[in-house]
């Protein structure tokens, strides 16, 4: 806004002295001007400005000095600076220049507040130019003839302003044109400086504000000369092996400057450089031969010079040059060692025998082959043998023995000194003592405790061991005035069989070895743990070791860390040579998790977790209860056997009711056709009073026949059930049948006929069922002749036998027995019977089921049970023999058919207390 | 008579004559690779004989070895300044014909004309020391120089640079001449020296 304004004031000035009546003296005249016009000030420094108003101004624009406004730039100046001299002067002063700027203007407060520019003037603020410092030069050699001196300097502290700097030089009597830098204000170069004058020389550093001039400096160029390198640098051969000639060629003649060198040199790959002695080259040359070198090497040199008095500068190294000594004969023998494989055949060795190739230093050149020869000492009769080898191993099979080998190594020049191997028979000499190891940043360092006995050198072996490859032996040779080695190429993390062996003049030493690692790690892998055995209250926990390749570090320890789902963890710290571990104290019934820890020096690894869970009952518990359970249980069972037996006599009389020997009743003696069979056991004693005459007595045993006894019930109750409808027929000796084998049955229907003939001189057949209250009654099958009623008497020793009990322990059966072998007549029914009847026994006591292959069989059974047993049985006996014929001897004697028997015979059930006749 | 020398004046003297020597070495040096690149350069035979050059100082003096180290001093700046204007027109001249064209045998040219100052500044400062004064130029300097024909002028520069090549080595033994020790410094005949 306000330049606008200022735009228009000016425009409106111009106007108006363009029209003014002075206008013809110039184009545009100023109604004013500034002095000083453009000063050039110093920083800080006071400055005072005067503006002067034109006379012709006056009367025309009616403008005098107190309407001068001075402005920096755009802004104006405080009018505290400002001070009217006159009607036509306006002065401004400023009492630091740092504060000015450009440009200050000097402008007139017109009429109507209008604002004009009188004038303007642009100022400089800066310093003064410093004095330079630390003037030097140096006189680059550019070419042959050609030398540039440069010389620097410090110009000093910015001055603000252009200031220009000069670098002058002359001779006392010749001044030289100034050399002005170009672009920059600290060096300058002077071309085509000439020695052997002293040159004064200096610089000026020169603006508005002032001038400055270094110190001089007086030299001889001659003297801060920087020559070029030597060029053209060879390198030969010489006729020693030692020694390579170095030449070159010089920039600067002797006549201008004589040089001393610097020669230096290094094998090729190697990066330090040697130096040849600089009083060797301190005088001007242009070859040089360096010596002590090595054969058949190759070197780099590389050479510099200077002026020969050493004041000057040192010229930059040459580029460098190679050359290669030349052969000579190998300097020492090739380091050889053995390994001794025991051969095919007893008492031979397969010896291997390897060397190290010669390192160049000692090879001096290529060799060409190696000589082997192999004497046996133990025979000194027999020949050297001896062998060209190209390559660093040779295998022998040798018996065993000692044997000295030697090794040359032979190149274009001539061999090496021999190296010596003495293969003892035995390694019997005394071993190296203390063998340790330390690792030594990436070298794992090997020393040992020397022998008592001189030992002319050391072999050291070592591989690295693996669980899955064998060990590959690495080995070195030490002198034997050493105790320890350092072993380069040993990786970290790898575990290294080492093993030092003394070589003596008359044998050699056992080997002592040593694992060990440069760095270890913590395992990479912790174990894997499981329960070998799991008990009440401890745990068997075992473990494979880590592999080599695993374990990163020698095992210290295994950390066995285990707990409950819900407990503390527990840690127990297990020997590193174990695999197994016991855990005790552990909760029964419990889920433990466990898992191990290995640990190296340098940290852990945990493995997988493993859970298993304790047992209820420790060992032996059961054992300890169902034993003395068996004991009481036998125990008691010894007491009841006892008390039985002691009570046998009233058990007796509850279990074993007297039954009455029909033989000895008086029907027995009444039928007269029959002799009396007098079968007399203790039943006979128990029942005195009864006899049965032709009764066959059958006694099972209740172990034998248990499920006979509990499948006897089945049919009685059967029995029971048809009782309504079999009764009024005749069981007849049907019972007795039952007894026969199907065998025999078959046999006795052949027979048939004669059965029905001898069964007409049956007259009576009684069946007894003897029981005792609630128990299966004994079955008592009896076939009478007699027609005659039973005493009373038989009758009342039937009432103790109708209510026996079916556990009875024996019971006895009765049948007609005509002289059959028992065994073949039982049998088949009683087996048969025990399958059918699986599914009830236990709910009958007394149970006879007959069954006859081939047939329809209907179970059979046999049971005496007061009013229901004639029926029952008849049934049974009729069901029985419809299949079958009935073989007893009296059937023999009564061939009638079973079919006929209720013609022929009604069968009696008897009740208890009476008989029924037929 | 010079006074004796004081040990500054003796070191002065000799680190004088040491740097003459190695300048008229160099000058020698820089005159001899000069003639080869200026017969090359102006089409002359390097074998061609030139007569004795109106203005060139001879170096060649009789009885040299009988000379007072002040009059080698005499005679040395006398043919040196010679040599400086003969130089000067011959770097003119060359700058005539050839203009920038051979740029190289100005900067040479301008070389020895520098070496050639610097060794008469060398010689009037051991004339100083010798206490003796230093003749002004113009007493002592050249005629001036005849215009010639273009090859005169060629073969007067040919006949220039030898001259002050065979200057350069008589200098060199002047100085070390002079800077031998004796009793008497600068008055007594120096010591024969085998070229």
């Amino acid at each position: 806004m306000f330049s606008r304004w200022n735009w228009v004031a000016c425009g409106f000035y111009l106007v108006l002295i363009i029209c003014s009546p002075d206008a013809s003296s110039g184009l545009v005249q100023s109604c004013g001007h500034i002095i000083p016009e453009s000063p050039v000030l110093a920083l800080g420094s006071n400055f005072t400005a005067l503006c002067i108003l034109n006379e012709s101004c006056l009367d025309f624009g009616n403008i005098y000095a107190s309407q001068i406004i001075w402005k920096i730039k755009n802004r104006v100046v405080p009018k505290e600076q400002y001070r009217e001299i006159n009607r036509t002067v306006s002065s401004v002063t400023f009492n630091d220049t740092s504060l000015l700027a450009t440009p200050l203007t000097c402008n007139i407060l017109a009429d109507g507040q209008i604002e004009q520019n009188i004038y303007g003037i642009t100022v400089a603020v800066g310093l003064a130019p410093e004095k330079p410092k630390n003037l030097s030069c140096i006189v680059h050699q550019i070419s042959k003839f050609t030398y540039d001196m440069t010389c620097t300097w410090n110009p000093g502290r910015h001055t603000f302003l252009d200031t220009e700097f000069k670098l002058k030089y002359r001779w006392p009597e010749q001044v030289f044109p100034d050399c002005i830098p170009k672009g920059v204000n600290d060096s300058c170069t002077i071309s085509d400086t000439q020695f052997f004058v002293n040159t004064e020389i200096w610089v000026e550093a020169e603006n508005a504000l002032g001038k400055a001039e270094s110190d001089r400096l007086v030299v001889d160029p001659v003297d801060i000369v920087k020559p070029l390198s030597p060029q053209n640098v060879s390198v030969s051969s010489g006729i020693l092996p030692t020694v390579l000639k170095l030449s070159w060629e010089n920039w600067i003649s002797d006549t201008v400057m004589k040089l001393k060198f610097n020669i230096r040199y290094r094998i090729t790959g190697d990066t330090s450089w040697m130096e040849v002695p600089s009083e060797d080259t301190a005088s001007p040359r242009t070859s040089f031969s360096v010596q002590g070198l090595r054969p058949y090497t190759e070197y780099a040199f590389s050479i510099r010079c200077m002026k020969e008095d050493g004041v000057g500068y040192w010229s930059n190294w040459s580029e460098t040059k190679t050359g290669i000594t030349t052969e000579d004969q190998p300097s020492k023998g090739p380091p050889i060692w053995r390994i001794i494989n025991v051969g095919h055949s007893p008492a031979s060795w397969i010896v291997h025998l390897m060397w190290k190739a010669l390192k160049p230093f000692e090879a001096n050149g290529v060799i060409l082959q190696y000589e082997v020869t192999v004497r046996d000492k133990s025979s000194p009769s027999s020949p050297l043998k001896k062998y060209n080898v190209t390559s660093t191993n040779h295998t022998l099979q040798l018996p065993e023995g000692t044997y000295e080998v030697t090794l040359v190594a032979r190149n274009s020049v001539g061999a090496s000194p021999p190296s010596v191997l003495l293969i003892p028979a035995s390694n019997s000499k005394a071993p190296v003592k203390n063998l340790t190891t330390l690792p030594k940043h990436d070298k794992l360092w090997v020393g040992w405790t020397a022998p008592n006995s001189y030992v002319l050198k050391y072999v050291i072996e070592w591989c690295l061991v693996s669980s899955s490859s064998d060990c590959i032996i690495e080995w070195q040779i030490a002198l034997g005035d050493v105790q320890g080695i350092d072993l380069k190429g040993i990786k970290p993390f790898k575990c290294y069989l080492i093993t030092v062996y003394p070589l003596y003049a008359d044998g050699q030493g056992s080997g002592q070895s040593v694992k060990a690692y440069l760095k270890q790690d913590r395992p990479s892998k912790g174990p894997t743990v499981q329960t070998k055995k799991v008990g009440k209250a401890e745990a068997v926990l075992t473990w494979n070791h880590l592999t080599v390749e695993e374990q990163n570090g020698f095992i210290r320890n295994y950390t066995i860390l285990y707990k409950t789902i819900d407990g503390n963890e527990t840690v127990v710290t297990v020997d590193p040579s174990k695999t197994e571990y016991t855990l005790s104290s552990l909760t029964s019934d419990t889920l433990y998790t466990v898992r191990m820890m290995a640990s190296t020096d340098n940290g852990s690894r945990t493995g997988p977790d493993f859970t298993f869970t304790t047992q209820k009952f420790g060992k032996g518990e059961i054992e300890a209860i169902v034993v003395p359970v068996c004991l009481a249980f036998l125990l008691i069972v010894l007491l009841g056997v006892l008390f039985c037996f002691n009570k046998r006599d009233l058990i007796k009389k509850h279990i074993w009711p007297i039954v009455p020997d029909p033989s000895k009743s008086n029907i027995a003696q009444w039928s007269p056709q029959v002799p009396a069979k007098h079968n007399f056991n203790a039943k006979d004693q128990m029942y005195p009073e009864g006899s049965f005459t032709d009764v066959s007595v059958v006694e099972i045993e209740a172990d034998d026949k248990k499920s006979f006894s509990e499948q006897d019930l089945k049919p009685f109750d059967l029995l029971k059930k048809e009782k309504s409808t079999s009764e009024g027929h005749s069981s007849g000796i049907g019972g007795s049948s039952c007894m026969s084998s199907p065998r025999q049955s078959v046999s006795d229907s052949d027979e048939g006929e004669t059965t029905q003939n001898t069964s007409s001189t049956v007259q009576y057949s009684t069946v007894v069922l003897n029981g005792y209250r609630d128990q299966t009654p004994v079955q008592i099958f009896s076939r009478s002749e007699s027609t005659q009623p039973l005493l009373d008497s038989e009758e009342r020793s039937e009432d103790h036998a109708g209510g026996a009990d079916s556990t009875a322990q024996r019971q006895q059966y009765f049948r007609q027995n005509g002289g059959q072998d028992e065994n073949n007549t039982d049998r088949p029914c009683f087996e048969r019977a025990k399958q059918i009847t699986h599914g009830n026994e236990g709910d009958l006591v007394g149970f006879v089921q007959l069954q006859v292959s081939g047939q329809s069989s209907q179970p059979l059974g046999l049971g005496m049970e007061k009013n229901t047993q004639e029926a029952a049985l008849s049934n049974v006996l009729q069901t029985c023999t419809e299949g079958q014929t009935v073989r007893p001897e009296t059937v023999e004697k009564n061939p009638l058919s079973v079919d006929d028997m209720p013609k022929s015979y009604l069968p009696q059930t008897v009740r208890q207390g009476g008989y029924m006749p037929q | 008579m010079a006074a004796p020398d004081s040990p500054s004046t003796a070191l002065r003297r000799r680190d004088l004559c040491s740097r003459g020597i190695r300048l008229a070495g160099k000058m020698r040096a820089d005159v001899v690779d000069l003639l080869d690149t200026y017969v090359e350069q102006q089409g002359l035979d390097a074998s061609a004989s030139v007569a004795a050059v109106e203005g060139v100082p001879l170096a060649a003096v009789e009885r040299w070895d009988e000379q007072t180290g002040t009059q080698r001093l005499l005679e040395n700046l006398a043919a040196y300044r010679a040599f400086r204007a003969l130089l000067a027109q011959m770097l003119e001249e060359q700058r005539e014909q050839l203009g920038e064209a051979d740029a190289g045998l100005g900067r040479a040219l301008a070389a020895v004309l520098l070496q050639v100052s610097a060794f008469a500044y060398h010689l009037e400062e051991l004339l100083r020391l010798e206490s003796r004064g230093v003749p002004s130029e113009e007493e002592d300097g050249p005629p001036p120089l005849p215009r010639l024909s273009l090859f005169e002028q060629k073969l007067r520069g040919l006949g220039v640079l030898r001259e002050l090549a065979q200057w350069a080595v008589r200098s060199a033994r002047d100085l070390r001449q002079l800077a031998k020790p004796s009793p008497a410094t600068g008055t007594g005949p120096g010591l024969a020296e085998s070229p």
